[in-house]
């Protein structure tokens, strides 16, 4: 393994406060020479975090960056009172997959496929709730690591909303499968994705049979089934879940790999839509993947002996080591992180919580190019931004459909490749402009679905620099450059009232270039 | 009034445009000269429109010259008295009329039995297909509209040249080159209570970004308020058609209106998408009259209402349609069609060897079916995509454009001159 090495002195005085234990509780966090303490708080949670609420920087510099993340990697999912206060609001969380199926039948049942079938009101209804808590959590949550992880992990496991049987098949998909192993071990995650039926419907692995055999699932449309393989879900879990593009497979390991998966299936709606082993579709024979003979005979066995050994292969590791880099540190990784997050995976059996910890103690995550280098997606931009003016978004789905005007529709991204990390992919101009208008509108509480009160930003006042320098520290965590201050007080020079002052200045630095970086 | 160095640069004189010089001239002026040096065509327009939901091609291109038509439809299918014959062999569905007039012109040509490789009948894989151009590649990342502007990119001083209409950019535009997807362009830019206030603040915006270290950032601000600063010379709440097109209300009717008044304006527009959905008629189809004939005849109306607005203009444009998949030769228990495979699509414009059905047809027989019971696929839908960015874009390789698909003329189904 390639180890960059590093001669900077601040480089070696960083890893030396990191690794002695002591420097876990001093109040100043290490940083990378130039980065203060309230920088080095205000990188984290940009990262680590949907962004500061107001004050959240102050908190975090006093208890220390690597400490607040530690507390992060810790919390559990069940201690996190803002979060559970949140969650009572939301009919879906009272439902279960079975309750979801039972929906899906009725609503086959009642409206007949036919010409632009409307859907029931009510399950369009659930739906956008389904999708307007993904934003009221990203936004509310105390633990917000497991958010941000949460959303990673979908991106990384993508199935896509508005694919057949996905529709009532997501909202497990997202509770039962990505949330409880947001920070747990990537093999378990791995395992429950391959065991859910929102995936195996998405990639078509419900139709996937040993030659012969007949296919079973929901999808099927009329007569003309075809039976064989389907090597979908099998060429997606090589090429994205686990080893990556180059992770040195072939084609013939794709087929083997979708004759050991043959029989993995959904259960039909009417019955609970539930995982299912089909031993009457499944491909006995002998098969060899990536070198390794999986002998014949075997059944559902063999399909967790292959999803074990593509968790631990050195490709994957690389490979999800890798994007973790990409979205924590930065659009093109140093080879540095990525060495640091492969061998805390390779120490503690491929945990999570380890792997992130890795990364934060890695010299590349705080040096100076960086910080503040990367474009927030649509959603981190929507979400940090109601957090900087301290908005609580309803239970609709309003706020869920602006990241979607933005571009980035939530759990509707066709592709299973997940929505893009990188920024060229999320500088489309005409979503610039979407971002300043919702950035106007949410300042000046012109945003519907979002209650926002701006007196936990800063208090209103005639003194124009004042309001400017507290809009800096309050909303751009000290980040705004002269120019944007520059525009932002000639903009004020005329407006009397201290209340629509206070919004405009809000409203022109969350629309800034500083607000769209993180 | 200030003007950013780049935006003077990068659009030359599409940005004086905005502050009040002589419009037309000087845009057209430095538009022809910014096409001069790449290898595309200068002021050739490409309208792409997809009909989401696989749309029954033997209902738009009805084969009435065949028997077995009439034997698998019983109650669906569109009676012979009614169709609008084209060649003795395929008419078109009555509520296309519209479309007649521009088919005696020779500018309409459509396509019979076209579509995708890939046998899947999935609307959402096989729409994946048709947008990525990579039939049975799933994790392609962009769409090959997107792809043909990232190969091609003299084209990049204007904002407007990849645009598509709609609230979202679609699948087939994204990508990394800079495509703009408008949902109305009487709301494009930033929103405020009056004119002054929305003036004020898109400077203010404009210089926030103006000096913006990251340059990608920068540069699509500025492309945006660019766009901005373009529209408002077109002022697109004021326009009114020409030659007295009626669009139909609706989407899909406004959608082509916008484009049109957008080529018209002569703001650099490319590449143009819009959608339409409503096609997935499982249930009571009908046949001459009905929930199909509705949204055909709407359909129709937009085609003909836009070719009859740009008037002569059309002569540098070409409209596509395309579909995911067709239906199922036979009707089924309810009076619709099932998922098929080929479907009918058209191409229409000032370069289209229209007046004339094309593609192999490969018949309704039994034998020649597809599994059995659908129109098989002749022509690979990627191959009417690249003629027609070959020949009416002047397009270069388009190896990058569809990866996988050698891309040879021999194949193509004739349908522009070139």
């Amino acid at each position: 393994m390639k180890h960059t090495v590093h001669t900077c002195a601040a480089t070696s005085l960083l890893a030396a406060v990191l690794l002695a234990p002591a420097a876990r509780s001093a109040p100043t966090p290490p940083a990378g020479g130039s980065l203060s303490a309230r920088d080095s708080a205000l990188h984290v949670l940009e990262r680590f975090a949907y962004g500061p609420r107001a004050g959240d920087v102050d908190r975090v510099a006093q208890e220390g960056a690597l400490d607040w993340l530690d507390a992060q990697l810790a919390a559990r999912p069940h201690d996190d009172p803002a979060l559970a206060a949140l969650e009572k609001r939301y009919r879906v969380l009272a439902l279960d997959s079975g309750d979801w199926a039972r929906r899906f039948v009725d609503m086959r049942r009642a409206v007949p496929r036919g010409l632009g079938a409307p859907e029931r009101d009510e399950t369009r209804d659930l739906l956008g709730e389904v999708r307007g808590l993904a934003i009221a959590r990203a936004v509310s949550a105390e633990a917000q690591l497991r958010e941000v992880m949460a959303s990673f992990w979908f991106d990384h496991f993508n199935v896509f909303l508005d694919k057949g049987a996905d529709r009532f098949l997501l909202p497990s998909y997202v509770e039962d499968v990505i949330r409880p192993h947001a920070l747990g071990r990537f093999e378990d995650l791995l395992l429950a994705t391959a065991r859910s039926p929102a995936m195996l419907f998405y990639l078509e692995n419900v139709q996937s049979v040993a030659p012969g055999g007949r296919p079973a699932g929901p999808n099927a449309n009329g007569a003309g089934r075809r039976t064989g393989i389907n090597e979908n879900y099998a060429r997606e879990l090589l090429e994205l879940h686990t080893l990556g593009v180059d992770g040195g497979y072939t084609q013939h390991d794709v087929i083997d790999v979708a004759r050991i998966l043959t029989g993995w299936s959904m259960e039909p709606p009417a019955l609970g839509g539930g995982f299912v082993f089909r031993p009457r579709v499944h491909d006995y024979g002998e098969k060899v993947v990536l070198g390794t003979r999986f002998p014949s005979g075997h059944g559902e066995d063999e399909g967790f002996r292959l999803l074990r050994m593509l968790a631990r292969n050195p490709a994957t590791v690389r490979h999800v080591c890798r994007k973790l880099c990409v979205r924590f540190v930065s659009d093109d990784p140093p080879d540095g992180c990525v060495d640091a997050a492969v061998a805390a995976w390779q120490k503690s059996d491929g945990d999570v919580r380890e792997v992130l910890r890795a990364i934060a103690r890695s010299p590349e995550f705080w040096s100076g190019a960086v910080v503040r280098a990367k474009l927030k997606t649509p959603l981190e931009f929507v979400v940090s931004a109601l957090r900087a003016v301290g908005a609580e978004p309803d239970s609709a789905v309003r706020m869920a459909d602006v990241v979607d005007r933005l571009g980035e529709p939530l759990y509707r991204q066709p592709s299973p490749a997940g929505y893009p990390e990188r920024q060229e992919e999320w500088t489309n101009s005409g979503a610039l402009l979407g971002r300043m208008n919702f950035a106007v509108a949410l300042a000046s509480g012109r945003m519907p679905g979002a209650e926002v009160d701006l007196d936990q930003v800063v208090a209103p006042t005639s003194d124009h620099e004042a309001l400017v320098d507290a809009v800096n520290e309050r909303v751009l965590g000290g980040a705004m450059t002269a120019n944007t201050r520059r525009v932002i007080e000639e903009q004020l020079d005329d407006v009397a009232d201290p209340a629509r002052a206070r919004a405009l200045a809000i409203g022109l630095a969350l629309g800034s270039p500083e607000f769209q970086r993180q | 009034m200030r003007i950013s160095r780049r935006a003077f640069l990068k659009a030359g004189g599409l940005a004086m445009v905005s502050f009040g010089l002589d419009p037309l001239f000087l845009a057209r002026a430095a538009y022809a000269q910014g096409k001069a040096a790449g290898p595309a065509r200068a002021g050739r327009v490409l309208v792409c429109l997809f009909q989401r939901g696989a749309v029954d091609g033997l209902s738009m291109i009805v084969p009435h010259g065949d028997p077995l038509y009439y034997k698998e439809r019983p109650t669906i299918a569109i009676p012979q008295e009614s169709v609008i014959d084209l060649d003795g062999h395929f008419g078109l569905h009555p509520a296309l009329a519209p479309l007649k007039p521009l088919w005696d012109a020779g500018v309409l040509a459509p396509i019979q039995a076209i579509g995708s490789p890939d046998p899947t009948r999935s609307h959402f894989d096989a729409q994946d297909y048709m947008e990525s151009g990579t039939p049975g590649v799933k994790s392609t990342a962009d769409g090959w509209l997107n792809r043909y502007c990232q190969h091609q990119r003299e084209h990049d001083e204007t904002p407007f040249r990849a645009v598509s209409f709609g609230p979202e950019l679609p699948r087939i535009l994204s990508g990394s080159a800079p495509s703009l997807a408008i949902g109305d362009l009487r709301a494009f830019g930033l929103r405020a209570p009056n004119d002054a206030v929305r003036d004020r603040l898109t400077r203010a915006f404009e210089e926030l970004y103006e000096v913006a270290p990251t340059g990608l950032l920068a540069s699509s601000a500025q492309e945006g308020f660019e766009a901005v600063n373009v529209l408002k010379r077109v002022d697109p709440a004021r326009y009114q058609p020409e030659n007295g097109a009626a669009y139909p209300n609706g989407r899909f009717g406004q959608s082509l209106l916008q484009i049109a008044q957008l080529i018209k304006a002569q703001v650099g527009v490319e590449i143009a998408f819009a959608d339409v959905s409503g096609w997935d008629t499982h249930v009571n189809q009908g046949s001459a009259q009905g929930q199909l004939a509705a949204r055909l005849g709407e359909f129709a109306q937009a085609l003909a209402a836009f070719a009859r607005d740009l008037g002569d203009r059309m002569s540098d444009v070409v409209l596509v349609t395309c579909s995911e998949f067709g239906r199922t030769i036979a009707e089924n228990g309810s009076a619709g069609t099932d998922h098929g495979r080929a479907t009918a699509m058209m191409v229409l414009g000032g370069g289209v060897r229209g007046g004339r059905v094309l593609g192999r047809w490969p018949g309704l027989d039994p034998a020649v079916r597809f599994e059995g019971r659908d129109v098989a696929v002749t022509t690979d839908f990627r191959d009417l995509f690249a003629e027609v960015l070959s020949r009416h874009l002047g397009a270069g390789s388009l190896d990058a454009v569809f990866p996988g698909h050698a891309v040879q003329r021999e194949r193509f189904v004739g349908a522009i001159r070139g």
